[in-house]
Formats: structure tokens, sequence, C-alpha cells
């Protein structure tokens, strides 16, 4: 029982971490109806930038500014400068385009840090927690408070302000017309700078969880969390985040208890497929 | 010709006929395919399993393999009908993860080791190797660019482009989209499964990292770099993509880097390719043709 | 009394809550114009939906020359007999004029999956795909991408696909909006022509002076029911539809 209950707790902190990656990307699905591959890339850098800016520095909470500033331009220049001038073609342009950045900027981060796996040893400020015999870490309660806190800023923003609602705007208006207005294209770019910080965020928790930071750090989240917000519904974010759970929780306890030949992240895929030949739309999607 | 040559070459006719299939799914039927080294490593797979246990020769198991290729991607191809164009992608994404991990984790397909052993093809009692093979992969290559260009001639390929260009509006003229995106599947795969047991043959030991989501990152960026719908296509650009890292193998730590950013600069300034309609070689071009014509 | 060619029993269409169409019933008989009036949101293009199979009724019953093909995915219907035209055009932007006729040219000829191999574009071929062009007035288009073409061209080049598959019926979805005035002289003697060839035609239209002079008989759906059916100039008294479409200030302004 104690071991069930660490291993779920273990599954939490796995999907609490896939759903901040996926966030952005359903953020940006939402408003501008691309598969932003290349937010895994976004979150590399995030990892690598907090990791450099925490070694230099020695402190965590300039390492997380630091980052989510950077991640925030890097965003919005992918927004720029590659997925705006190909809105106008089919959507498999502006995907090959997405994989190319992240090919790119894996190189780039390969090239500048080295190919090895470096470490973060930073110790987050969260105490340890004992409770009827189980141990609750610093960093999984870490990861679930700083997960907690996005979703709950998140939340607010999308539903309770003038921004949210702009965005939604900004959804229907692309959908409809395919072209956009100056305004909507500030609100995208908004989206992009929002979807990246966080993205920022989950490289670091990711980077100081797993005590890893390393160039292809993105490639498996950025495959899996295409899959998630394809099962949780393209654009809903509340989708998102409950596919992330679910799969974060399923992976850590099949992996624990099943034995199944195939590897997690082949699990992943075979679920999402099997949800879309019984939903098209995904989960929460809605048939349009 | 030296042999290095040679092996460089047989490896870039092989690519492009997989990448000729691909063209037939996403250039002719608008399909997004992500997972084309899915295809490519099932022929190989089947190509290996039937000359190592089932003792068949290439030519025998050719058919076969041909016609096990296509039935996989029908059944593959399934999804594409059900979902949505950006789901399809993530689809096949999924496929390709999936059908690798399968050839990685079943000891049936070799597991992690992969196969070996595949013997050599025999023609006329001769074995090829070398030189022969190479010539061998071109005659085939010839015939994969005779079959697309037939397709292109032909009514089905309209009625593909019209499934491609509006799709409600081709299917209350009363074509089945359906059928016509399931027909490119098919053929598109079969062409995959042709060039996977030609690679299998040459390559006599392959293993299931051999045919990973880079690999179909790889034949879609020849796809997009030589232009999407075009015969000739998936040959320039297998060809610029397969001779380039030859040529800058002084600059081997940056080759990806360079590959990557020509496949961005490629798709972000002319995405119809160097041969598609509006691209600006075909610009340069024109005159000099209208002028050689005149 | 003739047989209905087209027969729409009992319909209806919701979306969630919205009824987008409620229960409508009308008849369609051979070589007949029939208009189908409404404001905007009225559910006269979900209608076209349900009758050429892009949407599954709710509800109700379709009959096309005495079966009944609700339900039936839309190429099926397509082929039985049943063309129409798109509100928003839907032309296939990377073909020529010519090659958008072609393909539907091909569609009843090559419907067997071994026939499909056969090449397009035969002499034969061109010249019957140029005397529907011709007879729509796109002759000289013939060679030009669709995607480059105007919106007036592009309606009548839709016509023309459906002109040359040989459906009986044609649905034409507000084929006159955004046309210029010399345009819609000419589709409305081109619509009476088709007409003469023997086929029947639905059209859906806001244009009220085209749809007056041109349909044998009108039905006016509001708020997804019908309100109303009968000749032009019955429709033009009803009550129901003069409230509808000019609301009740317009019945005491022409009081």
């Amino acid at each position: 029982m104690r071991l069930f209950i660490e291993q779920l707790l273990n599954g939490i902190a796995m999907g609490s971490i896939y759903a901040l990656i996926t966030l952005g990307l359903a953020l940006v699905y939402g408003v501008m109806r691309i598969l932003h591959v290349a937010h895994a890339a976004v979150f590399t850098v995030g990892a690598y930038v907090g990791l450099f800016i925490f070694q230099a520095t020695g402190s965590l909470a300039l390492a997380f500014v630091g980052s989510m500033v950077a991640c925030a331009i890097l965003g919005v220049v992918i927004e720029r400068f590659v997925y705006f001038p190909l809105m106008k073609y089919p959507p498999f342009v502006p995907l090959i385009g997405s994989i190319a950045v992240m090919l790119s900027i894996e190189e780039v981060c390969r090239l500048v840090a080295g190919p090895y796996i470096l470490t973060f040893p930073a110790k987050l400020p969260f105490p340890d927690i004992y409770a009827g015999g189980i141990q609750i870490s610093s960093t999984l309660l870490a990861v679930y408070s700083i997960t907690a806190i996005v979703l709950f800023f998140l939340w607010y923003i999308t539903t309770r302000t003038e921004l949210g609602l702009a965005m939604r705007a900004a959804s229907q208006d692309i959908s409809i017309s395919g072209a956009m207005g100056i305004n909507s294209h500030l609100i995208v770019s908004i989206t992009f700078v929002l979807g990246s910080a966080i993205a920022a965020i989950a490289g670091i928790l990711v980077g100081i969880y797993y005590n890893q930071v390393y160039p292809t750090m993105g490639a498996v989240p950025a495959y899996k969390s295409l899959a998630l917000i394809v099962v949780g519904g393209l654009g809903s974010v509340s989708g998102a985040v409950i596919a992330s759970m679910l799969l974060g929780v399923a992976e850590t306890l099949l992996i624990g208890y099943a034995n199944i030949p195939l590897p997690r992240d082949a699990l992943a895929f075979i679920a999402m497929i099997g949800v879309l030949m019984w939903r098209s739309e995904g989960l929460l999607g809605s048939s349009r | 010709m030296s042999s290095y040559t040679i092996t460089i070459g047989t490896i870039i006719v092989i690519q492009a006929i997989a990448v000729c299939g691909l063209n037939v799914i996403v250039g002719y039927a608008g399909q997004i395919s992500l997972g084309h080294a899915a295809f490519f490593g099932i022929g190989a797979y089947t190509a290996a399993m039937l000359s190592t246990k089932a003792g068949l020769s290439f030519w025998t198991a050719l058919p076969l393999v041909i016609a096990i290729g296509g039935f996989i991607g029908f059944l593959l191809g399934l999804p594409s009908i059900r979902v949505r164009e950006d789901f399809l992608a993530i689809t096949t994404i999924g496929i390709n993860f999936i059908v690798e991990a399968v050839f990685r984790y079943v000891p049936f397909f070799g597991g992690a080791l992969g196969i070996g052993g595949i013997p050599r093809i025999v023609f006329f009692g001769e074995r090829l190797k070398g030189m022969t093979f190479l010539l061998l992969c071109l005659v085939f290559l010839f015939l994969v660019l005779l079959v697309c260009w037939w397709l292109t001639r032909c009514w089905a390929s309209l009625a593909c482009y019209a499934v491609r260009d509006e799709e409600s509006a081709a299917s209350t003229m009363g074509i089945s989209h359906v059928r016509f995106k399931l027909l490119a599947f098919v053929i598109g795969t079969s062409m995959a499964a042709l060039a996977g047991s030609l690679y299998a043959h040459y390559m006599q030991f392959i293993n299931a990292g051999d045919f990973s989501f880079p690999v179909s990152v790889g034949f879609l960026s020849m796809l997009v770099l030589g232009g999407m719908g075009t015969i000739w296509g998936p040959v320039i650009g297998t060809l610029i993509l397969g001779v380039l890292p030859e040529i800058f193998r002084p600059l081997v730590d940056y080759r990806i880097l360079f590959y990557t950013l020509l496949l961005l600069l490629m798709i972000r300034f002319q995405p119809g390719g160097l041969l598609g309609e509006e691209s600006a070689m075909r610009r340069v071009l024109a005159p000099i043709l209208r002028r050689g014509k005149a | 009394m003739t047989q209905p060619l087209l027969s729409v029993n009992g319909v209806s269409k919701y979306f969630g809550g919205l009824k987008a169409v409620d229960e409508v019933d009308f008849d369609v008989f051979p070589r007949e114009i029939l208009g189908i009036l409404g404001p905007n949101g009225a559910g006269k293009t979900v209608l076209f939906n349900l009758i050429s199979g892009i949407y599954q009724p709710t509800a109700g019953e379709v009959h096309f020359c005495g079966q009944r093909i609700d339900g039936l995915p839309p190429h099926l219907i397509a082929q039985r007999g049943m063309g129409r035209t798109f509100q928003i055009v839907k032309p296939f932007g990377s073909l020529t004029v010519l090659q958008n006729v072609l393909v539907a040219r091909g569609v009843m000829r090559y419907g067997h999956l071994t026939k499909i191999w056969g090449p397009w574009g035969s002499k034969a071929e061109i010249r019957e795909a140029m005397e529907v062009l011709d007879k729509v007035g796109l002759t000289e288009l013939a060679q030009r991408k669709a995607s480059l073409l105007p919106l007036g061209n592009l309606r009548r080049l839709e016509i023309a696909r459906a002109l040359i598959v040989g459906h009986t019926v044609l649905l034409l979805d507000e084929s006159f909006s955004g046309l210029r005035h010399d345009e819609i002289g000419q589709l409305e003697r081109l619509i009476r022509r088709i007409r003469d060839d023997g086929r029947t035609i639905i059209l859906i239209e806001h244009n009220m002076r085209v749809t007056m002079g041109l349909c044998d008989r009108i039905v006016v759906l509001d708020h997804g029911r019908k309100i109303a059916e009968g000749a032009p100039k019955d429709i033009q008294q009803d009550e129901a539809v003069i409230e509808a479409y000019l609301g009740r200030k317009g019945i005491s302004h022409a009081s």
C-alpha cells in the first residue's frame, strides 16, 4: 500500500510536468491552429538558461525569472518569424517549419553546451513532509505547488480577464476568416509569451527533478505532448491538463505493476490512437 | 567510381524510391505523413523475415513485401479518413513510434539486436553488389518514377487533387474521399516497402533504429526541398540532401544544424520546394527553357 | 399528379439545443425550379447539407427517385444524380478550369475502382468539357487556374461541374450573391436553359426579385421551420412571410 501511494505521488508529479509542457501547446493551438512542436525546444532552452543563471549567480529565483524572460522572447521570435508568415499555407507547412525549428534549436544547444548530461544540483525551498510513514520529498512538493500556482494563474487569466476573452475571440477570428488583425496578432504573441514562460518553468523543474539537463531532453516530451493535446481535444486547455495527469499516473503505475513489453513512450501513442478511433475530436474536443 | 561513391549512390537511390512514395501521399493526395520511415521499416523487416526465416529469394518475396506493405498502409491509413489533417500528422508520428517500438521490443523481430544475415540479391545466378546492385536500384527507381508519371496522367490523380483541394465539393460531386485517400496511402506505402526491401538486402543487417522518427523527418525534408507534388522533386531533394553531407564532411559537427536550417529556410521562403510551381528556380529556368523551345 | 422527384419528410437537425432545421416537409417535382427563401440563419444551407448528405438528419426522411437517401454518404447521393454548388465557392484551386470540369466528367464513367486508371484528357472528353464550358460562358478561361478566377466565374464553374456529371437535380446555394448586375441576368438565363434541358433545380436565394422571377414554387423557412409554401405571387402576400422578412414594423409601414 505504501509503495502504491508513493508510486501514485510520483505519477502525479510526472503528470504535472507533462501538463506544464502541454499547456503551452494547447494555448498556441487554441489561438493559432498550429502544432507548435518547437515548444519542446523552448522547454530545453528554459532548462539550460535556468541552469546557467543558477551556476553563475547561485540564485534559483533569478534562474526562474531569467529563463522565463529568455523563453518568452524565443517563443515570440518563433511566432513572428516562422509561424505567422506561414499561416496562409495548409497546416502541414507550419508544422514542418516547427519541426525544423525544434531540431535546429536542439543542435544549437548541443553545440553551445556540449552533448553531455549536465547536472542541476539546486535545492528547491520546500520542506520534506512525512505523513503516516509516507515521505513527500521537497522536490515533489515543489512540483505540485508550482503546477497548482501556474494552473490557477492560467485559469484566472483565461476566464476572468479581458485578455482571456480576447484570446478566445482571436481563436474564433482566425479559424473563421483565416486572416488576422493587428490586435489578434498581439494576442497571439501574448499567448506565446505565456506558453513559453510556463515551458521555462517546466524545463527548470524537470532539470532539478531528474538532476539532468541535456540537448535532446525535449524530444520525447515534444511528441508525447502532441499526443496529449490530441487526447485532450485540440485546443482544450483543461482537456490537455486532464490527459497529462492521466498519462503521468498511468505510465508510472503500469511501469511499477504491470509487465508490459513495450516502452512507456509508445503507450501514450497507443492510447492516443485508441481515443481517436473512439472519439475523433478527443476527450473534451468540440465537434465542429 | 570508388566503392564509397557507389555506397552513397545506392543509399540515395533507395531513399529516393521511398520519398517518391511519400510524394504520392503528401504531394498528390495532400495528406501529411510524418511516419513514412515506419512503412520503409515494415518493408525492410518483411523482406528480412521472408528471406532469413522463410528462405524466400528477393524476387519471390518482392510481390509479398509490396502487398503486405500496401495492406498495412491501408490499415494504418484508416485513421486518415476519420481524423482531421492536423490530427493525422500526430497520428502518423504515433504510428512511427509504435512500429519502431514493436521492432525493438518484440523478440520475434530480433529485438534490440535487429536482424542480420540477410542474403544478397541473386540475379541470373549472379550475386548483386556494388555497381550491379546500384543498377538494380536505378531500374526500380525508374519504374517507380514511371508509375508516378502515369499517376499524374490518369483520372485517379485528378480525383485525388480534387479531394485534396476541396473535400466536400468533391464528395458532393460523387467522388469518394475515402477511396482516394486510402488509395494514395496504399500506393505510397507500397513504394516505401519496395525501398525497404532493397535496403534490407543491401545492408544485410537491419535494426529498429534505422526506421525511427528522425528518418521520417529526413524523408519529408527531402520531399519539401525538391518540391511536393512534382515528379522529379523527390529525386532532386534526396540527391541534394544525400550529397551535401559528403561535401561538408570537414564541418561534420555542424552538419545536422546545417540540415535543419536548410529545411527551415526552404519551408519559410519556398514552401513549394525547388521545383514547386512558384519557386525561384522555376522562375530562373523558365526564360531559358522558353528560349530553348523558340 | 406526378410523382415527386425529391421529397423531404419531417426533417430536423439539432446542434446541441439549437434546432437549425425543425420538421421541414416539401416535395420537388421533375423539371421544376423551387426556391428556398428565408432570413439569415433560417437553416437554408443546413437543409441543403441534409439533402446532399453532408449532415445526417436528427429526425425525418429524405427520398430521392422513390428511394431513401438520408444517412447515405455524400458521394453516393451524388452518384444517384444529386449535384450542388456552395455558398462559399469551392473550386479545385490547383487545377485549371478545364481540369475542374474533367474531374467531374469522370465521376460516372470512371466510377469503378478498376476504371479510375484511365487517362484523362482524351480529345472526345475535352470536346465534351468545352461544350459545357461554352454553355456557362467560360470557354476563354479554360486553361486558367481556378484559384485565380473572380467570384462570378467560379459560381458558373461550379454549375459546369454539376452539369457534366449529369446530375438530374441541382442544389444551388446562393449562386447569385456577389454577382454584378449583368452577371445576374446571364445566370438567370443559364438556369432557365438548364431546366429546359430537363433538369430540376432547387435554389437558395436572398435576392427577392430573382427568386420571384425565376422560381415556379417557393418554400419559406424561418428559424428552421417552414412557414409558407406556394407560387411566388402567393408568397409575396403571405402574412407570415412578410412578418419574418420585414418584422412588425414593416407590416405597419406597409398598411
